[in-house]
């Protein structure tokens, strides 16, 4: 691992490339560019993009099929770029690329980091990695204080609970969880149910309760709920007010665990918290950093900076390379998306009056400057939307055939289960499926990230036990599967854990796995039990 | 400004001045070694699982080729989690501990790592010439190489420097640019590494009584063990510096070739002082006694006629046991009429070098082993 000055010629490109990134306005961090070998590189990769990690045996398996199928050449070793955002950021060069490879990794990098900065999720935050190290450090002082055994124990349950990580969910642990510590913000759906001008009113729950006329029944069991509430608080530290997605968030803060126990989570929370942001951003963030990667790479071959612009187009372009919606490929899709936003900026196709021309012909032909900057719009995108809208307000019918997205070859039709009906046309090759279609299932994906949507619904379930509720995407979970997460939880907890999915309660408890059929309950109706303060699902 | 952005782990940055910044960078290098060494600690434990269930049955006849490569299989592992999807074939794996997929984790345990496991395993101790010191000596070979060193490596340094060449543009024959630049980074240099070498060479005598029917369990019985018996010697001395040499006899004794060592069979009468006398006479005649280790194991059935075990003891007693580090004697099955093992235990009952053993069932293996290679104090356990 060497600092990229201890190179002169990337060090040059790195000037250069930082010089024009600056010129064109860029909102940048602190970056510093370091320079790996292979191994290094696969290594870092492992660590999750930090530079050190506390020893686990998951790291060590994977490090060791890695190197395994690099060295049989079962794998390729060569990877383009990685970068830790935050601020500062730390990118990563791979020391085998070419001089005109990395000069296409740092601006790209130059892309991500700047996202980081301006994105809506907030993500870029100061000393990141920094704060990473001092975990690391936590954990392996945690070690010795734990013991060898019980430390990869722990690690090892805990490592179950990482997909349950999810801090930009609606239900993530601010929202639903509220505690003397932190501040609780008011869910949407309550905010709705109060009248404006109640809002305005001087805050006295006396005079409230006076003003209202409530029946003294209903008064008294508001005052009831309220007094409920913050025994619950005063009893247990915490209150589960809404469920709750971010459920290794919840242990974290609120496992009954040891320090060293709980710097294990602590880590492991945040090194994968990150994770949440790239999926829910991908497109955006892949196709910014495509979309600022080319501007400067071009500024670099106008002044001969780099040579090999023919390669670099092969290497764009195979990067760039159109795949059916179900296998996204965020760079093509995410850079095509800007460019094409840029577009309608550019022409004013964002403008009332073109929105509201009826002339087809006039439409196509389109060409009035709008009002609006289009770099200083499609910032204003990055700092305002995801994914999920990003594609909602830009994914066009017309672009979903122009972008290939709706054309699958035919050796996919059987694998995937595709409906024949939904097939309009075919070649040779491929077929292609109605774009309104793949649209809406691309927007789905942002729903449930084809992953299980688990939340925590109840924390004082069976004696103190932690309740689990599996919302139904008419999926069912690996069955052989919930007997051990469920112990991992119950072994962070030290106490029941449940889990009710399908229609079934799973519990978990004194090494003994018991199972219990349920009337199903829809999660709305979790919702609405959960707001009234009572069970959501009783055993 | 002062930044402490790391915190004593190899990535030391300092940071100095808002607008004069220095960064000073302690290199390091970015591992798993230790994450990968609890996972090697993990396989090795579920090889020693496997190692308990192969010793438990007592089969040994999976040792592979001399010094080949053993493929292990164990059951993968993975992070059991709430997941949609089929269930696999294997459980859910062990609560905190990894979970399993169904699926298998394929390695290949070098021949070496099997036999000390194994060695381990039976408490097999390492062993020596008696005045000589260790069998293995530590040598120096140019195998690896490295960015630093004296010898450099031309062949790999030109390599890399063409590479770099061309990748900066300097090496283009296209527009006839032929200069390859010589980087520092691009040098690469032979450095040595520490290799074991056996010191000294060994020679096995097995010897095999043919009066009986060598066949069905017997058969599989000496197999097994002169299987066991050849892997254990090559791994201590090294497969090359080991002859494995086969004897047979009836009323006469003469030397055969490996396969045929099984195949042969007479009925008749027997006599089996004189293949101990014909080993003795190899073994003094064609070997160097200061640096050759010798090695006899018998297997018969243990049905001896007159003064034929007396003979035998006394070969023993005044030509093998002087230059012989090991010899063997096994009754395999034995029968109402063995007595090779009853007379010799009156003169060898308890030596350092004679080791006497009675097979009777396969669960018998491991108990053999352990005879035939134990330090005294184990053997007599």
């Amino acid at each position: 691992m060497k600092l990229v000055k201890t190179d002169p010629i990337l060090h040059e490109l790195e000037a250069r490339v930082m010089w024009h990134a600056k010129n064109m306005g860029r909102t940048l961090p602190e970056i510093r560019f370091f320079i790996l070998d292979r191994i290094e590189f696969a290594s870092l990769l492992e660590k999750h993009v930090y530079p050190t990690s506390p020893i686990n045996m998951w790291e060590g398996k994977r490090m060791v099929t890695k190197k395994f199928k690099i060295e049989s050449g079962q794998e390729s070793s060569l990877y383009y770029e990685v970068v830790q955002t935050g601020n500062p950021s730390y990118a990563y060069l791979n020391n085998t690329n070419s001089a005109m490879t990395q000069a296409s990794v740092m601006a790209h990098v130059v892309g991500h980091c700047e996202f980081s900065e301006l994105n809506v999720l907030q993500d870029s935050n100061p000393d990141r990695t920094e704060y990473v190290m001092h975990l690391v450090k936590k954990v392996n002082m945690g070690q010795q204080q734990m013991g060898e055994k019980n430390y990869l124990q722990f690690w090892n349950a805990a490592e179950s609970v990482i997909p349950l990580i999810t801090p930009h969910s609606q239900y993530n642990l601010d929202r639903s969880v509220e505690d003397d510590t932190f501040r609780f913000h008011e869910t949407e759906t309550e905010d709705l149910a109060k009248p404006a001008q109640k809002m305005m009113k001087p805050f006295s729950h006396t005079m409230d309760v006076l003003l209202q006329h409530d029946s003294l029944e209903v008064v008294w069991k508001k005052e009831q709920t309220k007094k409920d509430h913050q025994e619950q608080i005063s009893r247990r530290g915490f209150r589960l007010r809404q469920p709750c997605q971010d459920i290794l968030g919840f242990l974290r803060r609120y496992a009954p665990t040891s320090q060293a126990e709980k710097a294990i989570l602590d880590y492991l929370y945040v090194s994968h918290a990150s994770q949440d942001f790239v999926i829910r951003s991908q497109i955006m963030n892949e196709g910014w950093a495509m979309y600022w990667e080319k501007k400067i790479m071009l500024e670099l071959f106008a002044e001969e900076a780099v040579k090999g612009i023919i390669d670099y187009a092969k290497v764009f372009s195979g990067v760039c390379s159109p795949r059916p919606f179900f296998m996204r490929n965020p760079y093509h899709l995410g850079y095509h998306l800007w460019n094409h936003i840029e577009e309608l900026y550019r022409d004013g196709k964002v403008d009332l009056e073109f929105i509201e021309e009826t002339d087809q012909e006039k439409k196509e032909l389109w060409k009035k400057p709008s009002k609006a900057e289009p770099l200083a719009a499609m910032e204003h995108l990055v700092r305002t939307i995801t994914d999920y809208e990003f594609l909602r307000r830009f994914l066009t019918s017309e672009l979903v055939e122009t972008f290939h997205l709706n054309r699958i070859p035919k050796f996919y039709v059987n694998r995937i289960g595709l409906n024949k009906d939904t097939i309009i046309r075919d070649s040779e090759h491929f077929v292609w499926i109605d774009p309104e279609l793949v649209k809406g299932e691309m927007l789905t994906f942002f729903t449930h990230f084809q992953r299980p949507r688990i939340y925590l619904v109840d924390t004082d379930f069976i004696d103190g036990g932690l309740l689990l509720y599996h919302r139904d995407d008419g999926q069912k979970l690996r069955k052989d599967w919930i007997r051990p997460t469920l112990k991992n939880i119950n072994f962070i907890w030290k106490g029941a854990a449940s889990l009710a999915t399908g229609g079934v309660l799973y519990t978990y408890s004194n090494n003994r796995l018991a199972e219990k059929t349920l009337p199903e309950t829809t999660f709305e109706q979790v919702l609405e039990r959960m707001k009234k303060s009572e069970k959501p699902i009783n055993a | 400004m002062v930044r402490p952005s790391a915190f004593g782990y190899g990535l030391i940055i300092k940071v100095e001045g808002a607008d004069n910044r220095t960064v000073q960078m302690q290199e390091d290098k970015i591992n798993s070694n230790e994450s990968e060494g609890v996972f090697n600690d993990f396989v090795d434990e579920k090889i020693s699982d496997m190692l308990d269930e192969v010793l438990t049955e007592g089969n040994l006849d999976n040792l592979g080729d001399r010094g080949s490569e053993i493929i292990i299989e164990i059951d993968d592992i993975t992070v059991p989690t709430f997941t949609y999807g089929e269930e696999g074939d294997g459980q859910g794996g062990g609560g905190q501990g990894p979970g399993t997929e169904g699926g298998k984790i394929r390695f290949n345990l070098p021949f070496n790592k099997f036999m000390a496991l194994l060695a381990e395993k039976l408490k097999l101790p390492n062993l020596t010439k008696e005045g000589k010191g260790k069998i293995k000596e530590v040598s120096y070979e140019f195998k690896t190489f490295g960015p630093i060193g004296v010898i450099l490596d031309r062949k790999r340094t030109f390599k890399r420097s063409l590479r770099t060449s061309i990748g900066v543009g300097s090496y283009d024959p296209a527009h006839g640019k032929y200069t390859v630049e010589f980087l520092r980074r691009d040098k690469r240099f032979k450095v040595p590494q520490r290799v074991e070498k056996p010191k000294f060479k060994a020679v096995v005598f097995y010897m095999g009584d043919i009066s009986y029917s060598t066949h069905g369990q017997r058969l599989a019985s000496e197999k097994r063990m002169v299987n066991f018996i050849k892997n254990w010697l090559d791994y201590n001395y090294g497969a090359r510096n080991v002859d494995h040499r086969f004897f047979v006899h009836d009323v006469k004794a003469y030397e055969v070739q490996e396969n045929e060592f099984y195949q042969v069979g007479n009925i008749g009468g027997t006599r089996a002082a004189i293949v101990f006398d014909l080993i003795y006479q190899i073994a003094f005649g064609e070997y160097d006694t200061a640096t050759t280790n010798y090695y006899g194991f018998y297997f018969g059935d243990g049905e001896i006629f007159g003064t034929d075990g007396q003979e035998i003891a006394n070969i023993l007693k005044e030509n093998i046991c002087p230059i012989f580090n090991r010899v063997g004697v096994v009754e395999v099955f034995p029968s109402q009429w063995s007595k090779l093992i009853v007379e010799l235990e009156r003169e060898f009952a308890g030596d350092g070098i004679v080791r006497l053993n009675r097979y009777r069932s396969n669960a018998d293996t491991i108990v053999t082993i352990k005879k035939l290679f134990a330090d005294s104090e184990q053997a007599e356990e």
